[in-house]
């Protein structure tokens, strides 16, 4: 039984960088076979797994070859331990419409058969925030049924994870689907983690794991490379281990149940603002 | 080379590849089903048109729910004569004539605030509210457009929705003007999409299939026949006449139960191998129910059609009883009519694949196919044309009007089979024109609908308004226009 799950949060909180290393962790440690689809127009979200950024995304394809043109062969590719990405691609920074872009993307994916039941995991990893009804494609029935939204202990990311929460809500009844969990990619600010976890606690969901800040993320990323890939025996590629493990057993899917503005000011004044 | 071009395209070179003499020793596959050029004004239609239009529309007991603003729900209501004969009550006691897959339209009539807001409350809304006003609906099938497929409403889920709430079965067709080259492409949707749901709706509610003691080994299914002007009146006996059970037909004058019972046939008869051979494919695929392909246009294809039914059966015998006895029936009149258009020379420009079924039927009229044009033909299509005519015919893929205008002017047939909106600048030429995509008095379709075809064309040439228009023939009329060849 293939599990599809989804990442989201907010803009530059570091999901892209946390899913390619659980996903490379899932497969250097737990030997899972995983499919990343990436929902991003910037169509990076493969680049570690794949040590280069994609260069065929099926927006592109499509684009320049037709329909026709788009097959597994021409943008599946595969990268580090066998893992299979694909990218959606999409128009340039403020023109046309990303949304449809992913639509039809995933569309596509499913008609050619690439979520294909050998798989163990397939990852949709979204870009921000859910701005619209293409970026909740993912989340809709038959696709995936448990996401987790990367955050961190600063109070714009967890506006951004509360939104999110909000649209999970509204496809909870539609779609069925759950949240996993909050990720804490930690920033090392003052108090992090009460926060996270108050926060998850108010939500209804858990902290699933505390990624400690560590250089060598940015190092192996410079490098093209996960940290994983990079160095499997680091501390940090063993907490990527922990948070692998974490995801393949979690159980606790919950319908979150999101903060009204108010309630969000309030945690800001208890946590927020030190001294 | 027979491919060529006209000199309407001087400012667009690349119009030549798609449009040929054609050469029985080297036949050409033109390009085609691809991108409208700028500059070329296509007539083509949107794959919204393709799914809701041509395909979904013939099913007569379904709501079409259009997921739009309300224009593109005008532009594809009662324009095809696809006709049916439900007849629901509408009081205890009194029937009426509704035509209902072709009087009603409906439609969300998204506006700017459902577009900013999502329009899927709205689509809610509508379906139950529909489902109320025609108790006749037996299903809802949504289609979505370009606005609605654009901001990514999850109209699948709204099906599942009304469908629990209502016990009425919801289907999704979607297919956004935008997401494909011409009307092909809804075609292609739709029947990918509709395929899928049948078999995941026998699954859930598997007392909607056909049970097995109703089952027999003559069932079939007659797979893209839409019933234009009452085609199936024709067909139908001659299927039935032979013992075979037409189970249901997609989609022409269909009701929904029967659409659902398709993967409980024997065999499947696709007609119109453009639109439908697509679930015919996938049926077999998924079911392992063979298909035939068949024209039931002219007397040859006609015969040839019944056949290749026949032969799956061990009925050849009946058949050929019934093709003897059919012919000698419309013997007299095709004399007549043979005699009178011999030798005439006929343009066609349909939508795909009439083009391919009507050259033989025009032989054997002793006409000649000088020149023929597709919308949205497919390679197929042009391999089907190519292997059915002798050569020397110009096609032109997915013409413009300019195009049809200078290829007329320049062959001067005497008929063009087409459709409405190009009959007024062809019937000024003084060219007659008999209305090809729902005919004139149909059916054209089998033996009999045959002599119909004939009657029109006939009708057609001979119309004395001829007489008073003698349109390109006219004296001087050449000199006027501006260039004299």
């Amino acid at each position: 039984m293939t599990r599809k799950i989804a990442f989201y949060g907010k803009g530059g909180i570091g999901k892209s960088t946390t899913q390619q290393n659980v996903a490379a962790a899932m497969n250097h440690f737990f030997d899972k076979k995983v499919l990343i689809h990436g929902c991003d127009p910037k169509a990076d979200c493969t680049r570690m797994i794949l040590g280069i950024r994609m260069q065929e995304t099926v927006m592109d394809t499509l684009r320049e070859f037709g329909e026709d043109g788009v097959t597994l062969d021409t943008v599946l590719k595969t990268g580090y331990g066998g893992i299979k990405c694909v990218e959606s691609g999409g128009p340039e920074p403020g023109v046309g419409c990303a949304g449809r872009g992913v639509i039809t993307a995933i569309n596509m994916m499913e008609d050619l058969g690439a979520y294909s039941p050998d798989l163990d995991f397939v990852i949709f990893d979204v870009l921000g925030d859910v701005v619209c009804g293409g970026f909740a494609m993912p989340v809709r029935e038959g696709k995936a049924e448990e996401i987790y939204i990367v955050a961190s202990g600063e109070m714009m990311a967890l506006y951004a994870a509360n939104n999110i929460c909000k649209g999970m809500v509204k496809y909870a009844e539609q779609s069925g689907v759950r949240v996993g969990g909050i990720i804490c990619n930690s920033r090392n600010v003052d108090g992090e983690r009460e926060l996270m976890e108050e926060f998850c606690d108010i939500i209804g969901t858990k902290m699933i794991h505390f990624v400690p800040r560590d250089n060598i993320v940015q190092k192996a990323e410079f490098n093209r490379k996960t940290v994983t890939e990079f160095d499997d025996l680091c501390t940090q590629a063993q907490e990527y281990r922990t948070l692998a493990e974490k995801i393949i057993n979690n159980t606790n899917f919950v319908i979150p149940t999101p903060m009204e503005m108010d309630e969000m000011e309030k945690l800001v004044i208890q946590y927020g603002l030190p001294d | 080379m027979p491919l060529t071009n006209l000199k309407c395209n001087k400012c667009l070179p690349e119009r030549g590849d798609h449009i040929y003499i054609h050469d029985a020793q080297n036949p050409v596959i033109p390009a085609c089903n691809i991108k409208t050029l700028p500059g070329d004004m296509t007539e083509r239609g949107c794959a919204f048109a393709g799914a809701r239009g041509v395909i979904g529309g013939p099913i007569v007991d379904t709501i079409d729910m259009v997921h739009a603003p309300v224009g593109c729900a005008w532009y594809t209501w009662g324009t095809r004569r696809h006709l049916s004969d439900l007849y629901p009550y509408v009081a205890p006691g009194q029937l009426a004539n509704s035509s209902f897959n072709r009087r009603f339209c409906v439609v969300t009539d998204m506006k700017e605030e459902n577009v900013v807001f999502g329009g899927v409350k709205k689509l809610k809304e509508s379906c139950f509210e529909s489902i109320r006003l025609f108790p006749e609906a037996k299903a809802v099938i949504i289609y979505t457009t370009c606005t609605t497929g654009l901001i990514g409403d999850d109209v699948q889920a709204v099906a599942r929705q009304v469908e629990k709430e209502t016990g009425i079965p919801v289907f999704t067709a979607e297919s956004p003007g935008c997401s494909g080259v011409s009307q092909s492409k809804g075609h292609h949707d739709f029947n990918i999409q509709f395929y899928r749901q049948i078999r995941a709706l026998r699954e859930r509610r598997p007392e909607l299939a056909m049970q097995e003691e109703e089952k027999t080994p003559y069932d079939v299914c007659l797979i893209g026949e839409y019933n234009m002007d009452w085609d199936l009146r024709m067909i139908r006996p001659l299927l039935e006449r032979l013992g075979l059970r037409i189970v249901s037909v997609f989609t022409g004058n269909e009701r929904i139960e029967n659409l659902i019972k398709m993967p409980d046939v024997k065999m499947n008869i696709v007609h119109c191998q453009r639109s439908a051979e697509y679930i015919a494919d996938m049926v077999k695929d998924g079911y392992d129910i063979p298909f035939i392909r068949a024209s039931f246009f002219g007397i040859e294809q006609t015969s040839m059609a019944l056949r290749k039914a026949a032969a799956r059966f061990g009925l050849e015998e009946k058949a050929e009883e019934i093709i003897a006895e059919e012919t000698a029936r419309i013997e007299d009149a095709l004399d007549f009519y043979r005699r009178k258009l011999s030798g005439k020379k006929v343009a066609i420009y349909v939508g795909g694949p009439r083009l391919w079924h009507w050259i033989k039927p025009m032989e054997e009229l002793g006409m000649e196919v000088i020149m023929g044009a597709c919308t949205f033909a497919h390679d197929d299509d042009y391999e089907k044309i190519n292997e059915r005519h002798k050569g020397g015919m110009l096609v032109i893929d997915a013409p413009n009007e300019f195009e049809i205008e200078e290829a007329i002017m320049d062959l001067k047939p005497d008929l063009f089979l087409t459709g409405l909106k190009e009959k007024y600048l062809i019937r000024k030429m003084g060219i007659p024109t008999v209305n090809s995509h729902s005919y004139e008095k149909g059916p054209y379709a089998g033996f009999a609908g045959f002599i119909n075809f004939a009657r029109d064309i006939y009708q057609g040439i001979y119309a004395p308004v001829w007489k008073f228009q003698d349109g390109i023939a006219a004296p001087g009329r050449l000199a006027q226009g501006g260039e004299e060849k």
